[in-house]
């Protein structure tokens, strides 16, 4: 079966590419636009990789962080951040939280790629 | 007050009037001697004589009887007191001897006194704008999304060589799109950017230290391992006591620690609780001080005799911003207390406590004996990375509002100087003496806080004196609020109502703030 990538993310042509260019490597795609989506559906259908934006609507990114890292079921499922809130401070506060890595925007898609092929290798 | 000089005026007047004393004395049916007198100012004139001489001699009423020259020596004493001129030495008398003699000069200094504070709070409202609007925070953020959706959807032209007519035609439109969107952002903050910002400088060695401080994090781990370095020389394992460290100041520096009243201490040392005199190696402290406090200054003393300013001169000397021998004293100060803090509420045991008991303030001066404004400090300079704790602000305001200690959060601009928002824990504090009031705020620019304060009362040396308060507030990020026990029982998910503060009402866009006290000087 195709690992399965969440992308949760409000800026609906970052979706598109990325979505595009992870299904042509292989995984399986589903995004959503915003926190309380992404928490929805990590709860009810958990991916094997969330790529996950921090100015969310609704939930922000690091209160979703927070609770895929508190949640005893989801703690496993890695989380890439990928935001364009690049200050040192948001990316102390989100590997304080948990995150598995942090990317910011603009990225490259190859950069994006490998990490997750990285996270998601059994 | 001393009283305004009529005489001098009245003399400096006549002469240039070109009038003799014995016409103008004829004139308001006086003798010319009488008149002298009242030039030399050894009569006090008021009533119907003063008037007749305002008269003929042309002169506003309030020009003679002291009220616009007590004004100028009011604002004059005003300009008098600004850091910048400290160095000058400026005395009262001369105040006085400007605003009477020389009316026009003094006029023209409080004018320019006037338009330099203007233009201080301009520049430093202008750069902190630059932080604080929405505006620019949102602006830049949906640039750099836009520049993410370009280079991704081009990357993908350019590398995927068998992409369908469709998915090509649909990717070289998305970055026709975002290409457009990044031009309207572009173009708005032009159109933000209409003036030129000009860089705030500090100028006062309080700023100086300040930003010393803030740049480097109030981390000094070189200050850490000197107190690290004490407690092993003086043989202090656990807490550290009164009694230890007063033994080890007789053992090792041959001083002796007393205690009186501070009715003995002179202002400047009441403050700070303790006087130490080098030449007959005594340490005073004052008695009504509380224990943690002269604690404090055993601390202090201690590793200043056991360090010799090494570690402190060691942070110091290659702080090339501090420009001033004035800022270079307090900095040092501020180290030293940094030092005696670190030894009394050292760094692994206090991060551990803090953990465990949720950063409960009061708990953790009760653990360590120490007083809650220390508690207060400590936890700010928790900050070692690797090893570090929640990221705290820190605010301490006096009953008129005066921000007398600041350390602030990226997310969490403090005033440099004078009011913030009236809506703040630090403030509201003062309602409910001695209680910890807290808050989940909410900034203009979507960054949510939790702000407690706490007012703390100090000693003072006699009863007629007012009572010495001051508000204590720590924030931090509503995200670690659940990670202090201030946080326990409020909802502190992001859709949960929060008070809608700003950061102070000239920098705030919250236009219909029921709150507003000033009108703001920022686009909303």
């Amino acid at each position: 079966m195709a690992t399965r990538v969440l992308i949760a993310e409000d800026e609906p042509h970052i979706v598109e590419s990325l979505s595009f260019v992870l299904q042509r490597e292989g995984f399986s795609v589903v995004s959503v636009l915003d926190g309380e989506a992404a928490l929805r559906h990590l709860r009810s259908d958990a991916p094997d990789l969330v790529i996950l934006d921090l100015m969310l609507p609704r939930m922000n990114g690091f209160e979703v962080l927070k609770a895929v890292k508190s949640d005893p079921a989801l703690r496993s499922v890695p989380v890439l951040i990928l935001t364009a809130k690049g200050q040192a401070q948001d990316r102390r506060m989100a590997e304080e939280i948990g995150a598995d890595s942090f990317m910011t925007k603009p990225f490259s898609n190859r950069d994006i790629v490998a990490q997750v092929h990285r996270l998601t290798a059994p | 007050m001393r009283r305004s000089l009529i005489g001098p005026t009245l003399r400096e007047r006549r002469r240039q009037l070109g009038i003799t004393q014995s016409k103008l004395a004829a004139e308001v049916g006086i003798s010319a001697s009488y008149l002298n007198l009242i030039e030399s100012d050894k009569r006090n004139i008021a009533g119907s004589l003063l008037k007749r001489l305002a008269d003929a001699l042309g002169l506003a009423l309030d020009e003679l009887d002291g009220a616009a020259e007590r004004r100028l020596v009011d604002d004059l004493g005003e300009l008098a007191g600004e850091a910048l001129l400290a160095d000058l030495q400026l005395d009262a008398a001369g105040k006085h001897d400007l605003a009477s003699r020389h009316r026009a000069w003094a006029r023209a200094l409080i004018r320019m006194h006037r338009a330099w504070l203007d233009r201080g709070q301009t520049v430093s409202v202008l750069s902190d704008r630059l932080n604080q609007n929405p505006f620019l925070g949102s602006a830049v953020h949906s640039m750099l999304s836009q520049v993410a959706a370009i280079r991704s959807s081009s990357e993908i032209l350019e590398t995927v060589s068998d992409l369908e007519p469709a998915q090509r035609q649909r990717f070289v439109a998305i970055v026709g799109n975002e290409s457009a969107r990044l031009a309207e952002v572009a173009k708005a903050l032009a159109a933000f950017f209409d003036k030129e910002y000009t860089d705030a400088r500090s100028v006062t060695p309080v700023d100086e230290v300040d930003d010393f401080i803030v740049d480097r994090n109030n981390c000094f781990p070189e200050l850490e391992q000197a107190a690290a370095d004490f407690r092993r020389a003086a043989s202090i394992a656990g807490e550290c006591s009164t009694v230890a460290l007063t033994d080890y100041l007789a053992r090792a520096h041959a001083v002796r620690v007393v205690v009186a009243p501070s009715a003995r201490l002179d202002v400047a040392d009441v403050r700070h609780h303790a006087a130490f005199d080098s030449a007959s190696r005594t340490l005073v402290l004052a008695e009504d001080a509380p224990r943690p406090t002269q604690r404090f200054q055993l601390a202090r003393l201690a590793t200043e005799l056991f360090d010799r300013q090494e570690a402190i001169d060691g942070v110091l000397a290659p702080a090339g911003e501090l420009t001033t021998d004035a800022a270079r004293r307090r900095a040092r100060r501020a180290l030293s207390s940094y030092l005696a803090a670190a030894v009394l509420l050292p760094y692994e045991p206090l991060l551990e406590a803090a953990t465990q008991q949720r950063y409960h303030v009061d708990a953790l001066a009760r653990r360590f004996d120490a007083s809650f404004e220390q508690v207060c400090h400590r936890l700010v300079s928790l900050r070692r990375p690797g090893a570090a704790g929640i990221p705290f602000a820190l605010m301490r305001a006096d009953v008129a509002g005066f921000t007398s200690k600041r350390f602030p959060l990226p997310q969490f601009a403090l005033p440099r100087h004078g009011r913030a928002c009236p809506m703040w824990a630090v403030y509201q504090a003062f309602g409910a003496a001695g209680t910890m009031v807290r808050q989940l705020a909410e900034f203009p620019t979507g960054d949510r806080l939790l702000l407690f304060a706490r007012t703390v009362e100090k000693a003072r040396p006699a009863f007629i004196l007012p009572r010495r308060t001051y508000s204590i507030m720590l924030a931090c990020d509503a995200l670690h609020a659940d990670r202090t026990v201030y946080g326990d029982g409020l909802d502190l998910s992001s859709a949960a109502p929060a008070v809608p503060v700003g950061p102070s009402c000239r920098l705030c866009v919250r236009r219909d703030c029921l709150y507003r006290e000033e009108e703001p000087i920022v686009a909303a």
